[in-house]
C-alpha cells in the first residue's frame, strides 16, 4: 500500500487541531466510570460470578511433587472413584490440543511426558466441592523418574561467552535451553576501549519478582447449548485467551467466546496465565457438561503464573574524561524459568533498552534468555527494561565517581535530546515528543539535588543519607514483536449515551476511561454520558493485548479514528439543523450551537435523533495500526518503537549503618508521557508504580530452593509494601507531545516503575558510599556491603 | 481428608471431655491464626477442631491477684495490647510485641495461650513472656500443672504440654516499680513483618546498676524461643551504660547464641544483628526505667 | 440439623450446623458446615460479594468484616463462630443509595484503581475511626498496615481517611451518590 492510511491523517489532523486548545475532560480529575460500584462493593470480579450457577463444579489443579522429572506412569483410579468427584482430566483427555503458551507452543496445560517446575499440572480433578476435589487430588499416584534441576541460569549458559553449557536440558525437545539471542552491533567498540579515558564494569543482579495481585486467578467457563463455550476470565488479552481455548478444546474462534468482568490487578501477570487458567476451566465444563470454576489460592498463583525474569549481567562501559559515552558492552542472561511465555520478546524489549535513555557511539549488547527450572517468567510491567536500567544507572553512577562529575551532569552530557539518534541509529525529532531533558531538571529542582548530594555525603553517625538518580526510556506498545493494532467501536444510543467497546481491558491502570475522555473531548459529550462495555470477544472488538504501555496511545488512536468521523457526522446533521456551517457546530452535551451566532441552538438529544430519521449511522469503528517498527536481527539497528516516554526519578533515603535497614523518604518522578489524557489514572499509576519498584527494590524476591521448589510460596514470606513503607511521592508531569499519538499522548503503564528501583539503589549507594550491584537491597546486603567495605 | 467437624464445648470441663470422646484427631482451635494457615499448608491434619472461642468469658482476662498477673490464655493480642492494668512502664515490653504483632486484624483474634502454644521461634508474645520468667498452667480431666515458660517449649511446634490438656492462663510475678521491659523486631521493610530476629528484654535497676535482667531472642540455637542467660548473668550487677553494653554483648552473646542460615537470612547476619538489637533494647530498657 | 455444638457421633464432617447471627442489621439463619469459613458463608450463602478471598492466610486483608465490633479476617474464621454474633460487612456500612464518608473521601480524593482490596481498606478504616475520630497520620498507618493493595493507593487512602474524619466531625457521614466529585 503505498498510499498513507487514512487513521495516520486523521490522528495528525486531530492532534495538530487540539494541540494548543484549553481542554474540557482530557487532563482533568474526573471520576473513573466504575468507581461507584467499586466503592460500593458491588463490582463484579470473575470468583463473584460462582455463587450464580447453581450446578457449578470446581476445578483443582494437581501440581507435580518434582521441579524436573519425567512422568513414567499417572493412576487416576483411586481418585476417579472418591464420592464427589465427576472426573479426573488428564493430558490424555484433551479434545484439541495440549498448549497453552503465549508466543511459542512450548507449554502444555497438563504434563504429559514430563513436568519441568513445581507448577507444572499432572491432573485435574473436577468435583462437586473444592474441598472433595483437593482430597480426592492427594489420592492421584504418578510414578516420576526425578532429573538434575536447574536452578541457576548461569548453569545453562556462561555469562562471558554466552555459551550453552552441558545440563541436562530442561526442553530436550528443542535441543537446547537458549531460547533467544539479540544483538546490538554499532561502531566500534573496541577502539572505543583502546582510547577511552575511563572505563567501568561490573555485574549486576535482580531477582524474580512476583505481581502479587490482590485478585488470585479465576476463570468460570459455561457450556453453551450449540458446543460452544463462554468462559469469564480474569486475563488482560481476551482474545488470546479465546485462542488458547479454542485451541485445546479443538473449537473455532467464534465459538468461544471471553468475557472480562473487573479484574483486580494484572500488571502484565495475566498476560498469559489466563490461557491456562481458562483452559483449565473450559475443558472441565466441556467434558461434564456443567459450569466450571477454576480459582487459584495465593499459593499456586505464586508457584503457578509467570514471574519477573531475573538478571545477571555483565557490563562495561567507556567514556572521555569530559564524559561523553564512547561505548557500551553488555552481556545480559535473562532466566526464563520452565516455560517460553512472554520469554521471546521481554529479552528484545531488554536489548532495545540495555545502553539507558543517551547517546551511545558504539555498542555491543548480547541478550540471552534461557530455560530453567524455575518457575517460569513472562511479563512484568516494565518487560525487561527496570532489569537493564539498574545495571545502566548503576554503572553511570560508577562513572561519575570515576570522573569526578556529579551524576546529573554526567548524564546531562550524554541524554537522547530532539535531533540525537539512538543507539538503534533511530533520528528522534520533534514528532516523538522528547522531554527527557525537561524531566531531568524537573525533578533536579524540586529535589533540591545538588545542594542535597553534597550535604549527605558529609553525613557521619549511624544513620546516613543518600540521594540518587535514575532516568529511563520506554517505546511505546509492541514494537516489532507483532501486528501492533488497535480498535474501539463507539455507538451513540438514540438516546444520547454512548457505549465504548473495545478488547482492552482494565486491570486498575483504568485507561480504558481515557478513551472515554478522547472521545468525550472530540464528540463534546461529557464524560458521564459513556458506558464502557466490558472486553467480550464476541462483542468487542479486537484491540490487541493491553500490554506494552499501548492501551492510551494505539486504544487512544483509535479512539480519535472512530470520534473523528462520528463529529464529522454530527456536525453535517447539526448544520443541516441549525443552518450554520458544519465547521462552525459546537457541542457542548446536552447544547448544540453555531459558534458564529450562539442563538441558533438546538439539543444534543435532537441531533441524535435527527440522524436516525436522516439515515446518518451513529456507530463508528475506529482502527489503528502504528507505523511499522524496524529492527536488523544481526546489528540491532532500525527503529524499534514508534516513539519513547522518558522519565527521570530520584529518590530520597535514609540508612540505618547498624542494622542495613534502608527507608526511602521521598521519591520525585517527573515523567514526559506526552499529553496527559486521564490525569487521575496518570496521577495513581505514577504513585502505585512507585510503590511497586519500591518493593523491587528493597524487599522482593521469590527464592527456589536447588530442588526449584519454591521457598516463600505466601505473601508473608514474599514482602510486598504495605502503608507503612511507603514514602512521599511527588510526581511531575512534563508533556513533550508524540505528534502521531492521540492528542499527543504517550504510554505510561510501565514507565511508572521502570527507573525507580534504580534511582532508590543510587541513592543508598550514595548513603553508605558502596557499590550496590543486587536487588533487593535488604538489610543483610547492606551489611554485607559495609563489611566488605571495612576490609578493603 | 481436609474436611473436618467441630466440637463447640459448653465450658472448660465440657471441653476437657471431648478429648476423651473424640480421642487423637481433636485439636484445638483458638484465635485460628496459626493452626488455620498450617492445616492449609497441609502441615497438620485433623478430624475435628475443639472450638475454644466459646470459653473466652471463662479464660480472657488481666488481673493481679496476689502478687501475681494473671492473663487467661484466651485474651486476644488487641486485649493485651489495650489493658489499662498493663499500661505502666513496667509492662511497657508487653505493649511493644502486642502493637507489631502481625496486623490489626489477626490482633484482634490471636491469642496469648495460642501464641505460646504455636511455639515458634518468632511468637511475639511468648518472647516477651519470657523475659518475666512467667509460668504456663494447663489444665486436663487429671487437674492442673503449671510449667515455667522456660521449660515449656521442647522444640519447633512442640511443647510439654499433651494432645490432652489446653493450656489456661499464663502467669508471672507483678514486676517492681524499678523495672520495665522493651521488646524489638527487625525486618526488611518498614511495615509489618515477622522478624529476623526477634529479642525481649526485662530489667529491674537500683539507679544506673543492673539488678536483675532477663534476656530473650526468637532463638539461641534451637527451633523456639530461649533465654540469653550467659549474658543475663554478665551484665547482673553491672553499671548500665553504653560501653559496658556494648562489651557483654560482643564478647558474652556469640559464646551462648546459635544462629541457622536459611532463606530469608545468613546465621552471620543474625548473630550480628541479635547483637545490635539486644544493645539497642538494653540502653531503651534502661531510658523507661528511668522514665525518659 | 444440629445446633452449634452438639455433634452425633465423633467424626460428621457432612452435618449442617444451623446458625443464627445478624449482618448489616438482618438476622439470617443458615446452614453451614462445620468446616466451612465465616467468608464462604458471607459470600456464597449470603451474597455479600464485598467480603473477598485474596490470599486465604490472614496476610492480605481482603476479607476482613467488622464482627462484634471487631476487625476480624473471615477467611481464618470459622463459620460457626457467627453464632449470636452482629457482623457488618461493606454493604451495611450505609443506607441503600447513600455512601458513607469513607467512601465519599476515597472517591473524592481519587484513589480507585482495582478496587479489590477497597472493601477489606474500607471496613479497616471505619474500625480506626470508630475507635480514634482523629487519627494521625502514623494512626492510620497503623491501622491499615495489614490491607495490601499492589496497586498502590496507600498514599490517597491516608488523605482519603483524614478527608472522612473531617466530614464525620461536621456531622456529616451518609451523603448521597450525586454528591460524588465527578
Amino acid at each position: 500500500m503505498s498510499t498513507v492510511p487514512e487513521y495516520y491523517k486523521i490522528v495528525e489532523e486531530v492532534f495538530e487541531k487540539y494541540k494548543d486548545k484549553e481542554f474540557l475532560f482530557v487532563g482533568r480529575y474526573t471520576q473513573r466510570w466504575d468507581s461507584v460500584e467499586k466503592i460500593k462493593g458491588r463490582a463484579l470480579f470473575t470468583a463473584d460470578f460462582a455463587r450464580l450457577y447453581s450446578n457449578l463444579v470446581y476445578v483443582h489443579s494437581v501440581r507435580t511433587k518434582y521441579a524436573h522429572a519425567l512422568i513414567k506412569s499417572i493412576d487416576v483410579s483411586e481418585a476417579s472413584g472418591y464420592p464427589g468427584v465427576l472426573r479426573i482430566i488428564t493430558a490424555k483427555d484433551i479434545p484439541g490440543i495440549n498448549d497453552v503458551g503465549y508466543v511459542i507452543p512450548d507449554q502444555p496445560l497438563i504434563a504429559d511426558r514430563k513436568v519441568r517446575y513445581v507448577g507444572d499440572i499432572v491432573a485435574l480433578v473436577v468435583a462437586e466441592n473444592p474441598l472433595v476435589a483437593r482430597e480426592a487430588g492427594e489420592l492421584i499416584n504418578v510414578e516420576y523418574e526425578p532429573l538434575p534441576v536447574i536452578t541457576n541460569p548461569l548453569d545453562v549458559v556462561d555469562l562471558m561467552t554466552l555459551k550453552e553449557k552441558p545440563h541436562t536440558l530442561v526442553h530436550d525437545e528443542r535441543g537446547s535451553d537458549i531460547l533467544v539471542h539479540y544483538k546490538i552491533r554499532r561502531g566500534d567498540v573496541e577502539k572505543a576501549m583502546r582510547e577511552a579515558d575511563v572505563r567501568v564494569e561490573g555485574v549486576y543482579k535482580t531477582p524474580f519478582q512476583e505481581h502479587a495481585y490482590m485478585e488470585p486467578e479465576a476463570s468460570i467457563a459455561i457450556p453453551e447449548p450449540d458446543g460452544s463455550v463462554t468462559v469469564i476470565a480474569s486475563t488482560q488479552c481476551p482474545f488470546d485467551v479465546r485462542k488458547a481455548v479454542a485451541k485445546v478444546l479443538g473449537l473455532t474462534l467464534n465459538k468461544v467466546r471471553i468475557v472480562v468482568p473487573a479484574v483486580g490487578g494484572g500488571f502484565g501477570g495475566k498476560e498469559d496465565v489466563a490461557n491456562e487458567v481458562a483452559a483449565k476451566a473450559a475443558l472441565a465444563a466441556v467434558l461434564t457438561g456443567r459450569p466450571a470454576f477454576a480459582v487459584h489460592t495465593r499459593e499456586e498463583s505464586i508457584i503457578g503464573h509467570s514471574k519477573r525474569h531475573p538478571m545477571v549481567a555483565w557490563y562495561r562501559h567507556a567514556a572521555k574524561k569530559d564524559g561523553t559515552l564512547l561505548a557500551v558492552e553488555a552481556n545480559v542472561v535473562l532466566d526464563g524459568g520452565a516455560y517460553a511465555s512472554l520469554g521471546p520478546f521481554v529479552p528484545w524489549r531488554a536489548t532495545v533498552h540495555a545502553t539507558g535513555p543517551y547517546k551511545v557511539q558504539s555498542a555491543r549488547v548480547d541478550v540471552v534468555r534461557v530455560y530453567t527450572n524455575n518457575v517460569y517468567a513472562g511479563a512484568f510491567r516494565g518487560f525487561g527494561n527496570p532489569q537493564v536500567i539498574f545495571a545502566v544507572e548503576r554503572q553511570m553512577d560508577l562513572l561519575a565517581e570515576e570522573l569526578g562529575m556529579d551524576p546529573v551532569e554526567l548524564r546531562l552530557k550524554n541524554i537522547l535530546r530532539v535531533g540525537d539518534e539512538t543507539v538503534h541509529g533511530q533520528k528522534l525529532t520533534e514528532e516523538h515528543g522528547v522531554g527527557l531533558e525537561e524531566a531531568v531538571m524537573k525533578a533536579v529542582e524540586a529535589s533540591n539535588w545538588f545542594e542535597l548530594r553534597r550535604r549527605y555525603s558529609e553525613i557521619t553517625g549511624p544513620v546516613r543519607k543518600g540521594i540518587g538518580i535514575a532516568l529511563f526510556y520506554h517505546g511505546n506498545s509492541i514494537g516489532v514483536e507483532g501486528a501492533d493494532y488497535s480498535s474501539v467501536t463507539l455507538i451513540i444510543n438514540r438516546d444520547g449515551s454512548v457505549s465504548i467497546r473495545t478488547g482492552l481491558t482494565e486491570f486498575g491502570q483504568g485507561s480504558t476511561w481515557g478513551l472515554a475522555l478522547i472521545a468525550a473531548e472530540i464528540l463534546g459529550v461529557p464524560p458521564s454520558y459513556f458506558k464502557i462495555e466490558n472486553p467480550d470477544t464476541s462483542a468487542t472488538p479486537d484491540a490487541g493485548p493491553t500490554v506494552a504501555s499501548r492501551a492510551t496511545v494505539m486504544g487512544g488512536a483509535a479512539t480519535v479514528v472512530a470520534a473523528y468521523k462520528l463529529r464529522k457526522r454530527l456536525n453535517e446533521v447539526a448544520s443541516h439543523i441549525l443552518g450554520c456551517d458544519p465547521e462552525d457546530i459546537v457541542i457542548r452535551a446536552p447544547d448544540v450551537y453555531c459558534s458564529s451566532d450562539p442563538k441558533r441552538r438546538t439539543r444534543w438529544a435532537d441531533v441524535v435523533e435527527q440522524s436516525f430519521w436522516l439515515g446518518v449511522p451513529l456507530q463508528e469503528f475506529g482502527y489503528y495500526r502504528a507505523p511499522r517498527a524496524l529492527w536488523d536481527e544481526e546489528t540491532g539497528q532500525g527503529a524499534p518503537y514508534i516513539t519513547y516516554t522518558f522519565g527521570a526519578i530520584i529518590a530520597d533515603v535514609d540508612v540505618d549503618i547498624e542494622t542495613g535497614l534502608v527507608k526511602v523518604n521521598k521519591i520525585f518522578t517527573a515523567y514526559d508521557i506526552g499529553k496527559v489524557i486521564n490525569r487521575m489514572g496518570a496521577e495513581l499509576n505514577a504513585e502505585g508504580g512507585a510503590i511497586q519498584a519500591l518493593g523491587y527494590a528493597l524487599m522482593e524476591e521469590l527464592i527456589h530452593d536447588k530442588e526449584g521448589r519454591v521457598s516463600n510460596p505466601n505473601l508473608s514470606t514474599y514482602y510486598v509494601p504495605t502503608i507503612k513503607d511507603v514514602p512521599e511521592i511527588i510526581p511531575l508531569w512534563v508533556e513533550a507531545k508524540y505528534k502521531k499519538g492521540p492528542l499527543g499522548a504517550k504510554g505510561f503503564g510501565e514507565p511508572s516503575f521502570n527507573a525507580v528501583a534504580a534511582a532508590i539503589a543510587n541513592a543508598v549507594a550514595h548513603a553508605i558510599r558502596a557499590n550496590v550491584t543486587e536487588l533487593p537491597i535488604t538489610p543483610e546486603r547492606v551489611y554485607m556491603l559495609l563489611k566488605n567495605k571495612q576490609k578493603t | 481428608m481436609f474436611r473436618f467437624d467441630v466440637y463447640v464445648p459448653k465450658d472448660l470441663r465440657d471441653a476437657l471431655e471431648a478429648f476423651k470422646i473424640y480421642g487423637e484427631g481433636l485439636v484445638p482451635i483458638a484465635g485460628g491464626t496459626d493452626l488455620l494457615v498450617l492445616y492449609r499448608q497441609g502441615i497438620i491434619r485433623f478430624k475435628a477442631l475443639l472450638d475454644l472461642w466459646s470459653l473466652r468469658s471463662e479464660l480472657s482476662y488481666i488481673k493481679l491477684e496476689d502478687g501475681l498477673v494473671k492473663i487467661g490464655a484466651l485474651t486476644t493480642i488487641d486485649e493485651l495490647n489495650s489493658s489499662e492494668l498493663l499500661k505502666d512502664k513496667r509492662f511497657a515490653g508487653l505493649r511493644d510485641a502486642s502493637k507489631t504483632f502481625a496486623s490489626p486484624f489477626i490482633r484482634s483474634v490471636a491469642t496469648v495461650g495460642g501464641n505460646v502454644g504455636a511455639a515458634h521461634p518468632l511468637s511475639d508474645v511468648a518472647i516477651t513472656l519470657l523475659t518475666y520468667d512467667a509460668s504456663v498452667k494447663v489444665r486436663s480431666l487429671e487437674g492442673e500443672r503449671v510449667i515455667p515458660l522456660r521449660s515449656f517449649f521442647l522444640d519447633k511446634r512442640k511443647t510439654v504440654k499433651r494432645p490432652d490438656e489446653l493450656i489456661t492462663e499464663v502467669f508471672f510475678s507483678e514486676p517492681p516499680d524499678n523495672a520495665s521491659s522493651v521488646f524489638i523486631k527487625l525486618d526488611r521493610k518498614v511495615g509489618h513483618g515477622m522478624g529476623y530476629v526477634a529479642v525481649g528484654v526485662y530489667a529491674e535497676l537500683d539507679g544506673d546498676v543492673i539488678k536483675n535482667v532477663r534476656i530473650a531472642f526468637d532463638s539461641m540455637g534451637r527451633a523456639f524461643p530461649e533465654r540469653a542467660l550467659m549474658t543475663e548473668d554478665a551484665l547482673r550487677g553491672m553499671e548500665l551504660s553504653e560501653r559496658n553494653v556494648d562489651r557483654v554483648v560482643r564478647e558474652v552473646l556469640p559464646k551462648e547464641m546459635g544462629r541457622i542460615s536459611d532463606y530469608r537470612a545468613s546465621a552471620e547476619y543474625r548473630l550480628y544483628l541479635s547483637q545490635v538489637l539486644l544493645k539497642r533494647a538494653l540502653l531503651e530498657v534502661g531510658r523507661r526505667v528511668r522514665g525518659e | 440439623m444440629s445446633e452449634v455444638g452438639a455433634s452425633r457421633a465423633p467424626w460428621d464432617i457432612y452435618r449442617d450446623i444451623e446458625v443464627s447471627f445478624k449482618v448489616n442489621g438482618k438476622e439470617v439463619r443458615v446452614r453451614v458446615k462445620p468446616y466451612e469459613r465465616l467468608l464462604d458463608v458471607l459470600r456464597n450463602k449470603l451474597g455479600l460479594l464485598s467480603v473477598k478471598e485474596g490470599c486465604g492466610r490472614g496476610e492480605c486483608g481482603s476479607c476482613v468484616v467488622i464482627m462484634n465490633g471487631k476487625l476480624i479476617p473471615t477467611c481464618l474464621t470459622l463459620a460457626v463462630r457467627a453464632e449470636g454474633s452482629e457482623i457488618l460487612t461493606l454493604e451495611g456500612i450505609a443506607p441503600e443509595g447513600k455512601l458513607h464518608a469513607i467512601q465519599k473521601a476515597l472517591l473524592d480524593t481519587y484513589s480507585m484503581q482495582c478496587g479489590f482490596c477497597f472493601p477489606g481498606v474500607i471496613m479497616a478504616s471505619k474500625y480506626l475511626l470508630d475507635k480514634n475520630p482523629d487519627p494521625t497520620e502514623d494512626e492510620i498507618r497503623d491501622a491499615l498496615d495489614g490491607n495490601i493493595c499492589r496497586c498502590g493507593s496507600y498514599l490517597r487512602f491516608i488523605k482519603a481517611v483524614k478527608l472522612a474524619s473531617k466530614y464525620i466531625k461536621e456531622g456529616k457521614v451518609f451523603f448521597d451518590e450525586s454528591e460524588v466529585l465527578r
